[in-house]
């Protein structure tokens, strides 16, 4: 395949009200030279690198803060990363867990659109020696 | 503006420095190019012993292959970074970050280019996680 | 397609997984990552015990507790890192240990570097594929017939010939032309057994050699050394059933291989340097300007705490040698120091990689290299038993082995 393919991960947040089947509909409504292939996580939407990119930005805009990408190294369904050939590829499980935690990004995305600051990070610390020492002393 | 970001494979940071009108340095597409390579076939990564051998301009040969092969693909990302985002304490980090010794190289190398660095922590809740987003706006924003 | 669980870290980025697929596609292999979820990954490292700081030695510790549990199947499994890295060299052998403690599954380990060929894993690959087809082979306690057995080594070819499980001729000969080598002892070897080639039922053939050997003989059985040589350790030490370790000094290599009644469950196969193999005491030999066979009688006499060697690199082991003879130190002491250097380097090398079962079995030529069966009691704590016959047994294992093919 050309240096121009690219193939996008789209993610959708767990949190959101939208399908993978609604995104591979709509994908497939725009009626662009791309390919989709639907997954549990949202899809997997292959081309040209500016139609597949102008792709994905018509998704998010179903639902900005609730749909995610990434672009992907293989092609969908290379052989060299398909799942029924090695079983799960190396980055399965990180996907998967960042899949898991996207709800609250979503929420964090909402937010910060809403005006909030981050917080003081607070560093934990470890007892001072002196207060531990007292907490012992009680204790005993 | 290149922003490298470590994991070099999260879709959580491609995600939000996409958003921000950055450009993610990310391993994906770093083995994109690899991948497509027509002139060699060794599946699955086409990462050939030549490939692994540039490793060596970032460790000696003492290190372990897997350390070099590694530094081979995120070293020339390094060298074209503009800044970074770093996200501390990630719950899993495999394939490609799944060797300790080379993220801790990774994170020197980074500190040793002296770019802008932004270091955020791995979720764990609501509260968290709206710090990370509007950190990581903050730092791109103002990077423009 | 026999199913080799992959748990590995690093293969991919040192570029060596398109030579691990060849070298299990080759011998009708094909290597699979045992499945596993996000949420398996803490509890399985939990249950493990070790917690390891890389994350993929903690999804190589999932991807086990799932054979380990029987949710993925796999016929036998291989274990690889990196080579120089200690997290994965620890996680290795202990995922190694509770594999074996959890399954029936045949392992092999290996570290690697960037340099690893798929030739280098052949043998490796071929004896766990051996394994898992051809267990009631395998499992085969005697010999019948009249069968000959063929062993092409790196350093020696030998032949034997064998009747109803008794070896009626033998002969071996320093490896030259393989074919022509090989036709040497065997004529000899028929010639001890009083019988001609026609009668011969059956040929195995083993060893570096096997393949051409088995082609221009038409051999029944064309198998790799370390299920070949097995069969014949255990078969010659009468030590058929229950377990034993086998350790195979050879010349270009060593072999440490454990077995259960007679079958390999785990072999590590060493050889990056010939520093310790066979090879280091020729040339130590022919620098004391004496025949290879007489050193281990010499070494009997020896201490070898008077002479310092260190076989690691054979380069080296010859540089320290030469400095020992200028020292003034016997030759008995030195022949001493080289053997006791041998079996600490197979000790480090080999014997960390496997658990070792009592009885250990001495094989191969370096076996009647009595200064060197010493060394290795000396080192292991226990002396090892050297069976008669013992640089027969690949001959010996490929003779019973091939009669196997006779019946039905």
């Amino acid at each position: 395949m050309s240096a121009e393919r690219e193939t996008r991960l789209i993610v959708i947040s767990p949190a959101s009200e939208i399908t993978p089947d609604q995104v591979s509909r709509a994908i497939h409504a725009m009626g662009k030279n791309v390919t989709v292939k639907e997954s549990c996580y949202g899809a997997v939407v292959e081309g040209q690198r500016d139609i597949v990119r102008q792709v994905v930005s018509e998704i998010k805009s179903m639902d900005p803060n609730g749909v995610f990408s990434k672009v992907r190294a293989y092609p969908a369904g290379d052989p060299r990363r398909c799942r029924a050939h090695h079983g799960t590829r190396p980055g399965f499980a990180q996907l998967e867990q960042e899949w898991n935690d996207l709800w609250k990004i979503q929420y964090g995305l909402d937010r910060a659109d809403r005006g909030e600051k981050a917080r003081k990070r607070k560093t934990p610390g470890k007892l001072p020696v002196g207060e531990f020492k007292k907490i012992c002393e009680v204790k005993r | 503006m290149k922003i490298f970001i470590d994991p070099p494979n999260s879709l959580i940071l491609f995600d939000l420095v996409e958003r921000s009108g950055h450009e993610p340095l990310s391993t994906m597409a770093a083995i994109q190019e690899k991948i497509d390579r027509t002139e060699i076939d060794m599946p699955p990564m086409n990462l050939s012993l030549e490939d692994v051998m540039l490793g060596l301009k970032y460790a000696g040969i003492e290190v372990p292959s897997g350390v070099r092969g590694r530094l081979a693909v995120w070293g020339p990302m390094i060298e074209a970074a503009e800044a970074a985002v770093i996200m501390e304490d990630c719950p899993y980090s495999f394939g490609c970050v799944g060797c300790h010794r080379a993220n801790l190289m990774v994170r020197y190398m980074i500190k040793r280019k002296n770019i802008p660095v932004l270091n955020v922590n791995y979720p764990n809740n609501e509260d968290e996680a709206t710090d990370l987003v509007v950190e990581i706006r903050e730092f791109l924003e103002g990077l423009k | 397609m026999i199913k080799i669980a992959q748990l590995s870290c690093g293969t991919e980025y040192s570029s060596v997984q398109y030579e691990i697929d060849k070298a299990a596609r080759s011998v009708g292999a094909s290597m699979t990552y045992p499945d596993v979820s996000a949420s398996d990954i803490d509890a399985a490292v939990e249950r493990f015990g070790f917690k390891p700081q890389s994350p993929q030695l903690k999804l190589m510790i999932a991807r086990a507790v799932q054979l380990a549990d029987r949710k993925y199947d796999a016929d036998a499994v291989f274990i690889a890192t990196c080579f120089r890295c200690a997290e994965g060299a620890l996680v290795r052998n202990e995922l190694r240990r509770f594999i074996q403690d959890n399954t029936k599954l045949p392992v092999v380990t290996y570290s690697f570097t960037e340099r690893l060929k798929a030739a280098q894993l052949l043998t490796r690959m071929e004896a766990l594929v051996t394994v898992v087809t051809r267990k009631e082979l395998l499992a085969r306690e005697r010999q019948t017939g009249v069968t000959v057995g063929l062993d092409s080594g790196s350093s020696t070819t030998k032949a034997v010939v064998m009747i109803d499980n008794v070896i009626a001729g033998k002969d071996w000969t320093p490896s030259g032309d393989v074919i022509r080598s090989a036709e040497t002892v065997l004529e000899n070897a028929l010639k001890e057994a009083g019988v001609l080639m026609k009668d011969v039922e059956a040929i195995g053939t083993t060893g570096y050699g096997r393949y051409r050997l088995g082609k221009h003989y038409n051999a029944k059985l064309v198998q790799e050394e370390l299920t070949v040589n097995s069969k014949g350790a255990v078969w010659l030490a009468n030590k058929q059933r229950g377990e034993a370790t086998i350790l195979d000094i050879g010349g270009m290599d060593n072999k440490a291989i454990t077995v259960r009644d007679g079958v390999p469950d785990n072999f590590t196969m060493g050889g990056i340097c010939a520093g310790a193999s066979g090879r280091f005491l020729e040339m130590v030999s022919k620098r004391l300007k004496i025949e290879v066979t007489e050193l281990g009688s010499l070494a009997d006499k020896g201490d070898w705490r008077n002479a310092k060697m260190n076989s690691y690199c054979s380069v080296f082991g010859i540089q320290d040698l030469v400095t020992t003879l200028g020292d003034g130190k016997t030759f008995e002491d030195v022949a001493a120091a080289a053997c006791h250097s041998v079996a600490e380097q197979v000790y480090e090398q080999q014997l960390q990689e496997i658990d070792v079962r009592h009885p250990i079995i001495q094989v191969g030529g370096t076996s009647l290299i009595s200064g060197l069966v010493k060394a290795v009691g000396e080192v292991l704590g226990s002396k090892p038993i050297v069976p008669e016959n013992s640089q027969y047994i690949g001959a010996v294992g490929g003779a019973i082995l091939s009669s196997g093919f006779l019946e039905g």
